[in-house]
């Protein structure tokens, strides 16, 4: 027992000093806000200080479009939760209107046009220009243009097509006799809102958040089993080049050995975990203001007993990813060599989260059923079970179980391996000899 | 003298090879032990075994006087040397001393008295990535012998050692000696086992073609060597009658005389072609008993 605790004192304070740790901790979190947050920031910033000019042809849609206004601040409720100010002038385009009913719509546009290849910084820089051609109220054939200099501003060429389509609708139905009053009335749209109706009969609404929620989890679940699971295997081909190994294994069981490291990893991982759910108290408070203002209660999703089951599903995760990657470093002599032979095997690994999106999706759907119970694929597919619906609480025990064994076996498996082949500094063993490896130890 | 350890009859086989097969040996207290062979030969395996990394397939090794925790009374210096090299000197041999049952204070201090025996004490927070390879050798021996070992076993310790560093290990391992540790020294240098051993064990292919004190060895193996260093051209020495086997090397021959051959006979050859500067009738060396014993074509197909 002392014996396997210096390996564990050993293991943790080693990995916990390392860049690779304090890098993890304190950037991971914001790494994920970055990925799953500036996405979205990025798109309602994208409309931010544009100058657009409209070149209209049929010169009737100036009531939609002429007001330009200097670029102000989005609101952000507004933004996340009405479908509808899709279909309205966004307050950061300014928007130049040119009536070109009387003109040719080519010369018109033509020095506007020349505005687009401006300096960023000049005044009379344009980002865009919409030609709206004279037939656009009758031809089935006619289409807009949009110029802009950046071919993939796709989110500015939305906002404003839908915004012109808007106009040429209320002037299409206008014409043909509907009052200007009852335009909008009619032709408002319905949304959908999503709801989750829980065991309990509660309600709760925001699927979308739900979905993210769900994503976030699961990198949390899995991004740490693979980055350590990778550390241990690295850490044991690093003994086997320092040539420590027989030192070790000649001082204590290989039981003992593995049973500290991975033990000791696993406290990295929970240290790390534990110092993320600080980090995230504390800007929670933040981020759920934030969102509430959005109409979405992120609470409603984290229900006291996630936290229960993240801890569970993360140390179960984590104990068989970890087992298989010590296999791999027992066996290989370099880095280069466990990266190809841990590739596709980490792939298999990754199905979960590669079906995540059918999981969150579907959580009680035959396959997600079905992996959720599954050895290997459990842990992560559960939590995430657990996460956005309430499975029967049977398929959690049994989940939980069918890792525990999983576990066991690796565990019994990966020992006898690594008696074995910690010290074959040779080629790497076919999986045959690895079962005489396992026999034979 | 008491025994501290016994081997008896152990094999072990990898595959279809018989890297140990039906080794036995005694380990007196206080005394080196040579465990001596070519490369292959089944040293390692061996050793192995004794340190509890490998199980015989069959065979016991036995510990005298009761010792419990076999693992945490050797000091093993494996011939693959390394340590963690982003470790700080006194964190490592703490660690490498806890792992064999040792900590606290007592600890502390035998590191202390180690470093500076070795010379390293201002060295002890540096990583040992940071030190000199020859320092680290030294780390490694400390490591060896820090937790007071009943049994010392060294594998290849001068391997990859410049000469003087080779003589520092064996005065190192006679002052060991002096001091009353039991050690296991196994080498392929047999020169060096000459030098130092008490004991030999002798093993080839995975057996043991000889053993016992180093006197007994050399005293069955009779007073047959001819020791000749000349000026001239020696090579017709190898062509006499009287000669079963020669090495010839640089102006110096060692001659082993076929069966009943008179030495003198070899010198009244010699005086009239060579100026002799040394003429010696001895035991041959560990070299020649072991060539002997094993056979020359054996060691030449074995090459």
């Amino acid at each position: 027992m002392r014996k396997m605790i210096a390996v564990l004192r050993r293991e943790y304070l080693s990995t916990v000093r390392k860049k690779m740790f304090i890098f993890m901790t304190l950037f991971f979190p914001v790494l994920m806000a970055a990925l799953f947050v500036l996405p979205g920031l990025m798109m309602s910033r994208a409309l931010g200080d544009k100058h657009v000019a409209v070149i209209d042809a049929t010169g009737a849609l100036r009531g939609s479009f002429d007001r330009s206004m200097p670029p102000a601040a989005i609101d952000p409720k507004k933004a996340l939760t009405s479908r509808e100010s899709r279909r309205e002038l966004p307050q950061t385009l300014a928007v130049v209107y040119v009536d070109a009913h009387d003109r040719d719509p080519k010369a018109a546009s033509a020095p506007y046009l020349t505005r687009l290849g401006l300096d960023r910084k000049s005044a009379e820089k344009l980002d865009a220009v919409l030609v709206i051609p004279a037939n656009a109220f009758v031809s089935p054939e006619a289409s807009m243009t949009f110029y802009s200099r950046a071919a993939t501003d796709l989110f500015t060429q939305e906002r404003l097509g839908s915004v012109a389509n808007r106009a040429i609708q209320r002037q299409r139905l206008t014409t043909n006799g509907i009052a200007p009053g009852a335009v909008d009335a009619l032709t408002r749209q319905v949304p959908v809102q999503g709801v989750q109706l829980s065991r309990s009969g509660e309600q709760k609404k925001g699927g979308e958040g739900n979905f993210i929620v769900g994503f976030i989890f699961a990198a949390l679940l899995i991004i740490p089993s693979f980055v350590y699971g990778t550390e241990i295997m690295r850490g044991i081909i690093q003994e086997k080049t320092d040539r420590i190994v027989e030192i070790l294994i000649s001082s204590m069981t290989p039981r003992q050995l593995l049973t500290g490291k991975i033990v000791g990893v696993a406290l990295v991982g929970l240290t790390q975990i534990s110092v993320w759910l600080l980090i995230g108290v504390a800007v929670a408070s933040f981020g759920a203001a934030t969102a509430m203002m959005a109409g979405v209660n992120v609470m409603q999703f984290l229900r006291p007993m996630v936290f229960v089951y993240f801890v569970i599903f993360f140390l179960l995760a984590y104990m068989t990813y970890v087992c298989v990657y010590a296999v791999a470093g027992a066996v290989c002599n370099t880095d280069k060599e466990a990266q190809q032979l841990i590739a596709p095997i980490s792939m298999v690994m990754m199905l979960p989260w590669f079906m995540m999106v059918a999981i969150i999706t579907n959580p009680d759907s035959s396959i997600a059923v079905g992996f959720s119970l599954s050895p290997v694929f459990g842990p992560i597919t559960m939590f995430v079970r657990t996460l956005v619906s309430e499975p029967p609480l049977i398929h959690i025990v049994i989940s939980i179980l069918v890792s525990l064994v999983t576990i066991s076996v690796f565990f019994w498996a990966t020992a006898k391996i690594f008696r074995v082949g910690i010290l074959s500094y040779g080629k790497r063993p076919t999986i045959p000899e690895l079962w005489r490896w396992i026999k034979v130890a | 003298m008491s025994e501290v350890l016994a081997v008896h009859d152990v094999v072990k086989s990898f595959g279809d090879l018989r890297a140990v097969d039906g080794v036995s040996f005694t380990v007196r207290r206080g005394t080196i032990t040579g465990l001596l062979g070519r490369n292959g030969a089944g040293k390692t395996t061996t050793i192995r075994m004794i340190t509890g990394i490998f199980l015989p397939d069959s065979g016991s090794i036995q510990w005298r006087d009761g010792v419990q925790n076999a693992q945490d009374r050797i000091g093993y210096l494996p011939e693959e040397r390394g340590l963690y090299r982003q470790m700080k000197l006194r964190e490592l041999l703490l660690f490498l001393a806890e792992i064999k049952g040792k900590r606290g204070p007592a600890v502390v201090a035998s590191i202390e008295r180690w470093l500076e025996r070795f010379e390293l004490t201002d060295k002890r927070d540096a990583k040992v990535e940071e030190l000199s390879k020859g320092n680290q050798q030294k780390i490694q021996l400390i490591a060896t012998l820090l937790h007071d070992p009943d049994l010392i076993i060294l594998d290849e310790p001068q391997s990859g050692l410049d000469p003087v560093n080779m003589v520092i290990v064996r005065n190192l391992l006679q002052e060991l000696k002096a001091e009353g540790r039991t050690i296991l020294l196994s080498t392929h240098m047999m020169g060096e086992a000459e030098r130092m051993a008490d004991d030999i064990v002798l093993v080839h292919r995975g057996q043991v073609v000889l053993s016992g004190s180093l006197e007994e060895v050399r005293a069955s193996a009779g007073k047959n060597t001819l020791h000749i260093d000349y000026d001239g051209d020696g090579a017709f020495l190898e062509q006499l009658p009287q000669i079963a086997r020669a090495r010839i090397v640089n102006h110096a021959a060692e001659l082993t005389l076929a069966d009943g051959a008179d030495p003198q006979d070899v010198l009244r050859a010699a005086v009239g072609k060579l100026r002799i500067r040394k003429f010696e009738v001895a035991a041959p060396s560990l070299e020649e008993i072991f060539i002997e014993k094993v056979g020359m074509e054996t060691l030449e197909a074995a090459q």
